[in-house]
């Protein structure tokens, strides 16, 4: 259990126009999994690199439990990494592998063994020790190298692209065991990826990266609810973004005045902008709403199978909107349709 | 499908008429030929006699077995020694661009050389009248350039030696380099943050990856070494004489029968080279099976 900051941590390489990691600040709670998320060549893997010790940051600091760990070489950190592709080593079998940190340690061999049993048990492959790596199957690998890192009882587990690798049938099943083990350890575990969904479906925190730089850092229900800027919305799926301007405690846009319940109002710039999740727009053929409904045209209709996806222009604009297929309404392309905003799904956003 | 098969014939006879003719053709006639048989001088006796004179006789017996001891001397000390520079040049300026670039071009350079430059430049050097004996004796190391050590024309072998590491160990850094290259630093990070040490990094994980590669490349080092003729002709000394040079003498002696002794000394040296070959055929397949 270990309490990981990051301050002001900032790398540059010599190829790049702009610094690879610019000014992130993080802080990760003891126990905490957190996901770095974000495209390719945002940064996220430096970051990764950087807690390890194999790249040195520029300027900044790294805190573990109190103590900055950049003066300390990577073998002592007991920051282990889980690289991408496994990297089993090819010419040993599972239980050397996997007995590989503990080895490095001068552990005893009759330990080593009683412990690789334990980690083999815990990864639910038992039976595999005197397999060679290139007698597994993907989703093997991946479980014997997060035997390999675990054994050591890291303070700090990097994941980096954990489920990258695998199809979608083992992902599921990976994903799982990671969150079960990370459960039962409490290590502190940090992943990357580039998958939304995935980060959403491991993470308790997601930490957002574009271009090297931190766009937020939050629980995936806020990411979807109260993104912080349209980048961090676009990510999570957001399609409907409205620009507005103060108004009487509402908000004033070229579609009408919305009204708005968002506890962020007085942190709103005069300018500003609107989001609504396709599926909490609601769509009516007659005017069943109180507040936020507005007459529009529906462009498109795609259905797909479980939702049926609308497009609506509305004064010009284009809003989507996202319906459970069942029980729907018979709402083609052209017909006139009233659109509701409810209010408590609004979240304006000052960039 | 027959047609098929009619070209491909075809189109294989060529190389395969000049490989059995020039390759097979030569070893069977050379074969012949040490086991006494040589129409133009009138033997057709087949024998082992050649053998057990090169092997047993009182007259070259001891040429032999001091011969063959140098030669598997000098062939594993070079072998052993060029790979062990290499890898460590190999390891040490991976990560460097500069430098990298720099031993490539040089490296690449000396890969075209014929052996023979190579035995001259060792003479220009390390003989006791070469470079560094005249310089050490200018700043004051050794009295005169005759007080350097002697490491040309050498009854251990030394300058052959020398002359093999300088030629072979650019085989080896090219060969590892590639192998380097593609197997990028990934390995070596993961087993950091497993907490390997530099030590245990190189024991544990880069030379484990490299050896396949190495100990083929050693392979074929090592047989080179030990069947060539010029180097150890011009840096070597009459006793102990390696088998290459002695076989040749045979060659060149003006009494035609001494060509049998010749041919069984080449044959020797085929065999021990070949069988060194089938080891690691067969530890490679050992290799593959256990995997």
């Amino acid at each position: 259990m270990s309490k990981l900051n990051i301050k002001n941590l900032i790398k540059s390489f010599p190829s790049m126009d702009r610094p690879a990691v610019n000014n992130v600040n993080l802080d990760i709670e003891s126990g905490e999994l957190v996901a770095f998320l974000g495209p390719s060549g945002c940064g996220k893997t430096t970051i990764l690199k950087m807690i390890t010790g194999l790249f040195q940051p520029d300027s900044g600091d790294i805190i573990l439990d109190e103590q900055s760990l950049l003066n300390i070489p990577t073998e002592k950190r007991g920051v282990v990494m889980v690289f991408q592709n496994y990297l089993l080593f090819p010419y040993m079998n599972v239980n050397e592998n996997v007995g590989f940190a503990l080895k490095m340690k001068g552990v005893d061999k009759n330990i080593i063994d009683q412990k690789v049993k334990e980690m083999l048990e815990l990864v639910k492959l038992p039976d595999i020790g005197l397999r060679k790596p290139k007698q597994l199957s993907g989703g093997q690998q991946q479980r014997v190298a997060l035997a390999r890192a675990l054994i050591s009882n890291p303070r700090i587990l990097l994941l980096d692209e954990p489920l990258s690798n695998l199809d979608a049938h083992l992902r599921d099943e990976m994903r799982d065991l990671i969150v079960t083990i990370q459960q039962k350890l409490k290590v502190t575990t940090i992943f990357v990826t580039h998958d939304q969904e995935e980060a959403v479906l491991l993470a308790d925190k997601i930490a957002l990266i574009f271009d090297g730089e931190l766009q937020n850092f939050t629980s995936p229900k806020k990411y979807y609810e109260k993104p912080k800027n349209i980048k961090a919305a676009k990510f999570f799926g957001g399609v409907n973004f409205i620009n507005a301007k103060k108004y009487n405690d509402n908000l004033s846009t070229n579609i009408g005045t919305v009204h708005y319940k968002g506890e962020n109002y007085t942190d709103l710039n005069e300018d500003n902008i609107i989001t609504i999740r396709p599926e909490n727009i609601k769509l009516s053929k007659n005017n069943d709403f109180n507040d936020n409904s507005f007459k529009g045209l529906i462009k498109s209709v795609i259905f797909s199978g479980t939702h049926t996806r609308y497009k609506i222009i509305v004064n010009d604009l284009e809003l989507e909107c996202s319906l459970q297929s069942v029980g729907l309404q018979d709402i083609k392309k052209d017909d006139t349709i009233y659109v509701h905003l409810p209010s408590d799904k609004i979240w304006a956003m000052n960039e | 499908m027959g047609g098929e098969r009619l070209k491909i014939i075809l189109s294989l006879t060529p190389p395969l008429l000049i490989i059995f003719t020039l390759f097979f053709g030569g070893i069977f006639y050379g074969f012949l030929q040490s086991l006494g048989y040589q129409p133009a001088i009138g033997k057709y006796e087949i024998n082992f006699s050649a053998y057990y004179n090169v092997m047993f006789s009182e007259r070259y017996a001891k040429l032999f077995w001091t011969g063959l001891g140098l030669n598997l001397w000098v062939s594993f000390a070079s072998t052993f020694l060029a790979a062990v520079f290499a890898l460590f040049g190999a390891l040490a300026i991976r990560k460097t661009f500069f430098a990298k670039t720099i031993c490539n071009f040089i490296y690449s350079l000396n890969l075209p050389m014929p052996h023979l430059v190579v035995a001259v430049g060792i003479i220009f050097v390390f003989s006791q009248s070469g470079l560094l004996a005249r310089l050490a004796s200018q700043i004051g190391l050794i009295g005169s350039p005759g007080d350097f050590p002697v490491l040309v024309k050498d009854k251990y072998g030394l300058g052959i030696i020398l002359a093999y590491i300088w030629k072979e160990a650019a085989f080896f850094f090219i060969i590892l380099m590639s192998v380097l290259q593609s197997l990028g630093e990934n390995f070596e990070e993961l087993a950091q943050s497993l907490g390997a040490n530099r030590w245990q990094r190189f024991r544990y994980v880069i030379l484990p990856l490299v050896m396949p590669n190495l100990f083929s490349a050693s392979i074929i080092v090592f047989a080179f070494s030990f069947g060539a003729y010029e180097v150890p002709a011009l840096l070597g000394v009459i006793y102990p004489q390696m088998l290459p040079v002695m076989a040749f003498e045979f060659f060149l002696n003006p009494d035609l029968n001494a060509r049998s002794e010749g041919m069984a000394l080449s044959i020797i040296i085929a065999i021990i080279v070949m069988i060194l070959v089938v080891f690691y055929f067969w530890l490679t397949q050992a290799k593959i099976r256990k995997d």
